[in-house]
């Protein structure tokens, strides 16, 4: 479960989060809409522990983050919008390096599972990833996050720049994942993603969550009319 | 920590422009061990035969008079080690041939330097020269961007979240460069370690080993350093940048500036000073080759009042041979003075140099590696002093022949024959111990041994100011 309670944060002075209540529940997908800047990212790198909010709680599974980063990172799976991977390996050697930074050995079969399980198709998975798509690479860092049995999976942009092919695959994987008790929240540019994925979506304007609503109590084009007007006011 | 070596590795054994720099530069290297290994070998066959002709023209020495002997004299070479080629030192530029007489001192000859304009301008191409100067540059590249490259491409985020602690990754990306230096160390050592393995001695084994130590240092600290400005710095451009700038200093510019430094701090008289000192303090001795010199005169009366004889036909002994050997011993005494005065600024000049260790681990190195391979200064003083020890007692020996040899005074038609000459051993030089040298360089070693602290307890303390975001 992700909770964010009156978290406020600023960078030198220009106010980026403020007082953003945020909660989502295991098996829940969040959307955060948002313009650039709107504050997308600073929460994400605040639920990863990466930044301090200036005032505010923010918590993963019950878990500060401020003071137990190294706790509840060991339950986040992170996917940004680029996944870089070390080029110089497959997509096998690289879930298998990532896997062993966390303590976790598998076996060559298992790590082949995790990969075709995201999505990765078979004969992909000991070409170079320097031959990689971006959703290629994208399927390796959920293979990565799955292998890690994260309960949390923060997602920066992850549909940005990709086919609708791999944008469709991608979302049928999160869904599977919330099946599974994951609690997902995903940041994104993407309305009619957001709206097709996502159960329930916020809307960031400067920081400020100005609007929060269910998936199914609007349609994609209700969704666009709804944000447009928010980021035109 | 271990799987981000080895992936570092990976990635080393991997990229094809790395391999292939990393061959040709194995290859120079490889080149550097065989052409010093080659050049010593041949030095030292060079210095056998001369040391072999010089030694057959003494003891072809028929029938000759001790003293005209003693004028006659011989010549000393510097032995070549073993050890100078891996690193020359000041061996080029010392020369290597010393006439060795009667009445004077004469001054080392024949540099390598003064005879080759390539090795007077650019040194010789020895391991010391690449593992100086080309090693750290290649180590600067491989690290300058290892950190900032996980931060601008993201995977430092994703490392940290797998568990790796900033540290843990700042403090694995510095072995992995280092292991790389050091790699090329040990082959280095490897391959001059095949090529001479018949004349490895526990001394070549310990020095090798010292040197071993120095240059593990100073890969530490600049693999160290480069990671952590890598970690540092918004962009790997700057890190590059500022390391040139800090190899260019310690390389070329602290050096040069601290030895001048020291070499104004201990003034060396000139040369002119040097020779116009130690005439005049000569001339105020006594002149053996002038019966009428007043110090002569003296001692002729008191040797005289020892034998209890009136005058010099007398005597028992040649009285000429005692005034030489007289003669030798007060030039001896102004030899001691004046050049133990020098060896004394020498060694305070090489003092204060060690010092600049202080804020240039180069500088450490440098003098390390020469010590250690028996190529600096120090080894060649004691060189020197051994070959006047030498001189001392060759010339004694000739004059004591004069004296108590069975000639009367005034007999300088009188001969000795060829079992005397032969019977005057050879020079024969004793290498200084490791343990000598071990003290001479344990600043140096200390001060590197202190700047690895230094830099480690900087990147623990700077690692926590690192932005992973």
């Amino acid at each position: 479960m992700i909770q964010l309670q009156n978290v406020s944060k600023s960078f030198k002075g220009s106010l980026a989060i403020k007082n953003l209540n945020l909660e989502v529940q295991k098996g829940e997908i969040l959307g955060l809409l948002g313009a650039n800047g709107a504050g997308k990212s600073t929460t994400i790198n605040m639920l990863l522990g990466f930044l301090n909010p200036d005032s505010g709680e923010v918590y993963i599974n019950d878990i500060d983050t401020n003071h137990n980063s190294q706790e509840t990172r060991k339950l986040i799976g992170y996917i940004p919008e680029n996944v870089n991977l070390y080029p110089y390996l497959s997509g096998l050697e690289n879930l298998d390096y990532f896997c062993k930074l966390a303590g976790l050995k598998y076996s060559k079969n298992e790590l082949e599972n995790y990969l075709t399980i995201c999505g990765l198709e078979n004969k992909a998975h000991v070409k170079k990833v320097s031959g990689y798509s971006k959703g290629m690479r994208q399927k390796v860092g959920i293979a990565i996050a799955y292998a890690k049995k994260a309960k949390v999976y923060l997602l920066d942009e992850p549909a940005s720049g990709l086919d609708p092919l791999a944008s469709n695959e991608l979302s049928i994987l999160l869904k599977k994942l919330a099946s599974e008790g994951a609690t997902i929240l995903m940041a994104s540019h993407d309305i009619f993603r957001v709206r097709e994925v996502c159960n329930r979506i916020g809307i960031l304007k400067n920081g400020v969550l100005v609007k929060e609503l269910y998936s199914k109590d609007v349609s994609a084009n209700e969704l666009e009319t709804l944000y447009l007007q928010f980021m035109q006011n | 920590m271990l799987q981000i070596i080895k992936n570092e590795w990976r990635f080393l054994i991997r990229s094809r422009i790395f391999l292939g720099i990393s061959i040709a530069f194995i290859s120079i290297l490889l080149v550097s061990v065989f052409l010093g290994n080659y050049q010593t070998r041949k030095q030292e066959q060079t210095h056998k035969s001369a040391k072999d002709h010089v030694r057959q023209q003494w003891v072809s020495i028929d029938e000759m008079n001790p003293h005209s002997a003693a004028h006659y004299g011989t010549y000393v070479f510097k032995p070549t080690n073993l050890l100078n080629s891996l690193d020359e030192g000041v061996n080029s530029v010392t020369g290597n041939v010393l006439r060795v007489e009667g009445h004077v001192q004469n001054e080392i000859v024949h540099s390598e330097a003064s005879q080759m304009q390539a090795i007077s301008r650019f040194g010789k191409l020895k391991p010391s020269l690449l593992l100086q100067y080309i090693v750290p540059l290649l180590l600067i590249f491989l690290a300058f961007n290892s950190v900032s490259d996980e931060k601008q491409s993201g995977r430092l985020k994703l490392l940290v979240l797998q568990g790796a602690k900033p540290l843990q990754i700042i403090l694995s990306k510095i072995l992995s460069v280092w292991l790389y230096g050091m790699m090329l160390l040990t082959f280095v050592l490897s391959v001059y370690s095949i090529l001479n393995f018949q004349s490895l001695t526990t001394d070549i084994l310990t020095r090798t080993g010292l040197f071993f130590l120095s240059y593990t240092l100073y890969y530490f600290i600049i693999s160290a350093i480069t990671v952590y400005f890598s970690a540092r710095w918004q962009n790997a451009t700057l890190a590059l940048t500022s390391m040139l700038g800090i190899w260019i200093i310690w390389t070329i510019f602290l050096p040069n500036i601290l030895m001048s430094s020291a070499e104004k701090w201990h003034p060396l008289p000139s040369r002119n000073q040097f020779q116009s000192a130690m005439k005049e303090d000569r001339s105020k001795g006594l002149d053996g080759h002038n019966p009428k010199d007043k110090r002569a005169i003296a001692l002729k009366e008191k040797v005289l009042k020892e034998y209890g004889v009136d005058s010099l036909s007398q005597l028992p002994i040649n009285f000429d041979g005692m005034r030489m050997q007289a003669d030798e011993e007060y030039g001896n005494s102004v030899w001691d003075k004046h050049f133990g005065n020098n060896r004394k600024i020498l060694r305070k000049q090489k003092q204060s140099f060690q010092l600049g260790g202080i804020v240039n681990p180069f500088i450490s190195l440098q003098n390390s590696s020469m010590g250690f391979m028996a190529s600096d200064n120090l080894h060649h003083q004691e060189f020197l002093l051994q070959v006047e020890n030498y001189r001392r007692f060759f010339i004694k020996t000739l004059n004591d022949k004069q004296t108590f040899g069975g000639s009367k005074t005034g007999n300088w038609r009188w001969k000795e024959d060829n079992a005397f000459f032969k019977s005057i051993p050879d020079f024969n030089y004793k290498p200084t111990q490791v343990s000598v040298i071990l003290s001479n360089y344990l600043l140096d070693l200390a001060l590197l041994i202190l700047w690895s602290i230094i830099v480690i307890v900087i990147i623990y303390f700077g690692t926590k100011k690192i932005q992973i975001v």
